[in-house]
């Protein structure tokens, strides 16, 4: 189990987008903590908001309203280079590792540019240091640190991303689907070498992925978003093997096992996502839920506490932990 | 499933593009037949071969600068060299094929509907009012709510999953006997992923046809294949009954594929067996095996001699390797790990 202090902490997030007139609730009040050294896992369907919420907190899109703190300090108010020095304490790495990099630059040029921008280290001392990156992330840099990044297959431009990210020493990675567009076996490549950078250099990790496998696979823990609204977060093992909320519990039903034994899901989850201009009233899962009532309709649920770190945002969850009876 | 004659056969096919750096093999002598009423799934890594064999197979590849060799028998008619006006009469009847990208395969300017009328009036000589009763009726079986408002919408008034409802309802117009299906789920939500296969599932024993199933995604194939196939650099490396290959595959690659790919089923944190290394550039293909240089089985002969597919002791269940796993006595599910 990680320790229980708190590094990053997110009151009642809100992000707004103003579309034709109308305003879109990207992500429509969240709240949840990561600890130091855990990684969270953040997962939902395309358009729930879960890279929006990511971007928010690098403030590369800006908050309408709530509060981001980091270690202490309120990232949501900071401005010019309070913000800039304050990201270098948190990182992020894009889903699409080629176009994350600038294809005529230098490898060793590209992993030295945080280091560059704040006069952190010079000479030879700097060259060690990305020297050193590059060999962490797997890159010999006698070979290739002097090649151009167009170069480069999409998991090795991947590998120098992630060395870019660790040259100013972050407390923090915030991975935006980061092994989505790679190939199974570069994929687990991928996951391994996180895993071992997050031991080596202390890591918490904030991982946004579609692929439930792969979020389980990294996660200590596991928050579900559904249309800008968090369903349910809880300790991974825990959440995947008794979902609480109604959406979890189709969501995993629907991933696909690469087994031929395993059950097909035949209780798959119909229709679509409404659309964020005009969400549902009260819960927002409702219009596709099996168990909804008139009270989903009218009440918005709130997160509450089953087990200890398990928290569910519904009328009716589905499981009620022994614990918590 | 009959003992007739295969309704789709495949010999030694062969797609060579000729590139400004040399000639790349990106199909590279593949050999398969499939049955009336059968799927079969294609796996692979991408550039293994997988979807430019799908459109080999469909005749797509452009005439200049791509050399298609061997034999493709499409119940009985060859595709490979034939003229696009014979194309032209097989393909929608007899093969149709969906393609990966919802979002493009349809023309942004043309309503839905007259999409699907188009094949209908164009292959089955159907007038406009019969064309626009069928698109409907499609449109139905796809399950595109409230169909009739639907047959005039544009495709950019449809989500993903709808649009490549549409490409289905295009591709099953005129009934064929074959459906390709290229990585029809990639890009979609796990949840309309499921919805779509699912719906596949249901069409092709409702209107009998066969499937050649591509992606490479090893969890869509598990539950949906009758047989699979998987590629690296252009060849078969591996085929056999779904269960063969999940659970009694003797090719180290199909081993590492399965090892390397995340379950659901496993604890948080279960390391991944990656396999080091990345596929080899087609350019240079070594004389031996493929996949030799990442196999930590790989010998001296590996490196030399290309191994050719052999029969493991089950007529389907055919690998090419010159050091074989060992074949599973008791091994009850896939190395892969089923959850007990």
């Amino acid at each position: 189990m990680p320790d229980r202090t708190k590094l990053l902490e997110i009151q009642n997030l809100h992000v707004n987008f103003k579309k034709g007139g109308q305003t879109v609730s990207a992500v429509a009040g969240i709240t949840f903590d990561v600890y130091e050294g855990e990684t969270l896992g953040l997962v939902g369907e395309s358009g729930c908001g879960k890279s929006t919420t990511g971007r928010a907190l690098m403030r590369i899109v800006e908050p309408t309203s709530g509060s981001i703190t980091l270690g202490g300090e309120n990232l949501s108010t900071m401005k010019g280079r309070a913000l800039r020095k304050a990201r270098t304490k948190m990182q992020m790495i894009f889903q699409d590792p080629i176009s994350s990099l600038n294809p005529r630059r230098r490898v060793r040029d590209i992993v030295a540019e945080p280091i560059d921008c704040w006069q952190s280290s010079k000479g030879e001392e700097r060259t060690k240091i990305v020297d050193d990156l590059l060999h962490k992330v797997g890159i010999d840099p006698q070979v290739y640190g002097n090649r151009f990044a167009r170069q480069f297959s999409g998991g090795q431009c991947q590998r120098i991303s992630i060395a870019r990210s660790l040259a100013m020493r972050p407390k923090m990675l915030i991975c935006d689907e980061m092994v989505s567009a790679l190939d199974v076996s570069i994929q687990a490549q991928i996951l391994n070498l996180l895993e071992d950078l997050k031991a080596e250099y202390g890591l918490t990790l904030l991982f946004i992925a579609h692929d439930l496998a792969v979020v389980k696979n990294i996660s200590d823990r596991v928050a579900v978003m559904y249309l800008g609204k968090l369903c349910e977060i809880g300790p991974a093992d825990l959440l995947y093997a008794e979902p609480a909320h109604p959406y979890t519990k189709f969501l995993l039903g629907a991933a696909l096992a690469a087994d031929p034994n395993a059950a097909r899901p035949d209780d798959i989850l119909g229709g679509e996502p409404p659309s964020p201009l005009n969400p549902p009233s009260g819960c927002r899962f409702r219009t596709r839920c099996p168990n909804a009532t008139e009270k989903c309709a009218n009440e918005e649920p709130q997160m509450q506490t089953f087990s200890p770190g398990h928290a569910v945002a519904c009328h009716y969850p589905l499981v009620i932990h022994s614990k918590s009876a | 499933m009959s003992d007739n004659a295969p309704l789709l056969s495949v010999k030694n096919l062969a797609t060579t593009f000729e590139t400004a750096r040399g000639e790349v093999p990106a199909v590279g002598g593949v050999t398969f037949d499939l049955l009336a009423d059968e799927t079969i799934g294609i796996v692979g890594e991408s550039g293994s071969g997988k979807t430019v064999l799908a459109r080999s197979i469909m005749g797509l590849q452009p005439r200049t600068n791509v050399r298609v060799e061997g034999s493709v028998q499409l119940d009985g008619t060859e595709i490979v060299g034939a003229s696009e006006a014979e194309l032209r009469k097989i393909w929608a009847v007899d093969v149709a094929m969906i393609f990966q990208d919802p979002m493009t395969s349809l023309n942004p300017l043309i309503r839905i509907g007259k999409q699907i009328d188009e094949t209908l009036r164009l292959r089955l000589g159907l007038n406009k009012s019969d064309a626009k009763k069928r698109a409907i009726e499609l449109l139905d079986l796809v399950g595109i709510p409230s169909a009739n408002e639907r047959y005039m919408a544009y495709p950019a008034q449809l989500s993903g999953g709808m649009r490549q409802r549409v490409v289905i309802a295009i591709a099953l117009a005129c009934s064929p006997k074959l459906l390709l299906a290229d990585e029809p789920t990639t890009g979609l939500d796990v949840t309309i992923q499921a919805q779509i296969l699912n719906l596949l599932d249901q069409l092709k024993s409702d209107l009998h046809m066969s499937m050649v199933l591509v992606t490479h995604d090893l969890g869509v194939v598990a539950t949906r294949t009758d047989r699979i196939i998987v590629m690296y650099a252009g060849r078969i490396v591996e085929t056999g009954t779904t269960k063969e290959v999940f659970a009694q595959h003797r090719m180290p690659y199909t081993e590492a594929l399965l090892a390397s790919t995340p379950k659901v089923s496993d604890a948080s944190h279960t390391r991944l067996n990656a396999i080091p290394g990345r596929p080899p550039d087609l350019l240079k293909l070594a004389k031996g095996c493929s996949f030799a240089p990442r196999c930590q089985y790989a010998t001296e002969r590996c490196h030399n001699e290309r191994p050719e597919l052999e029969s493991s002791g089950s007529p389907s269940h055919l690998f090419a390797c010159w050091n074989p796993l060992p074949l599973p006595t008791n091994r009850t599910a896939s190395s892969a790990g089923s959850e007990a």
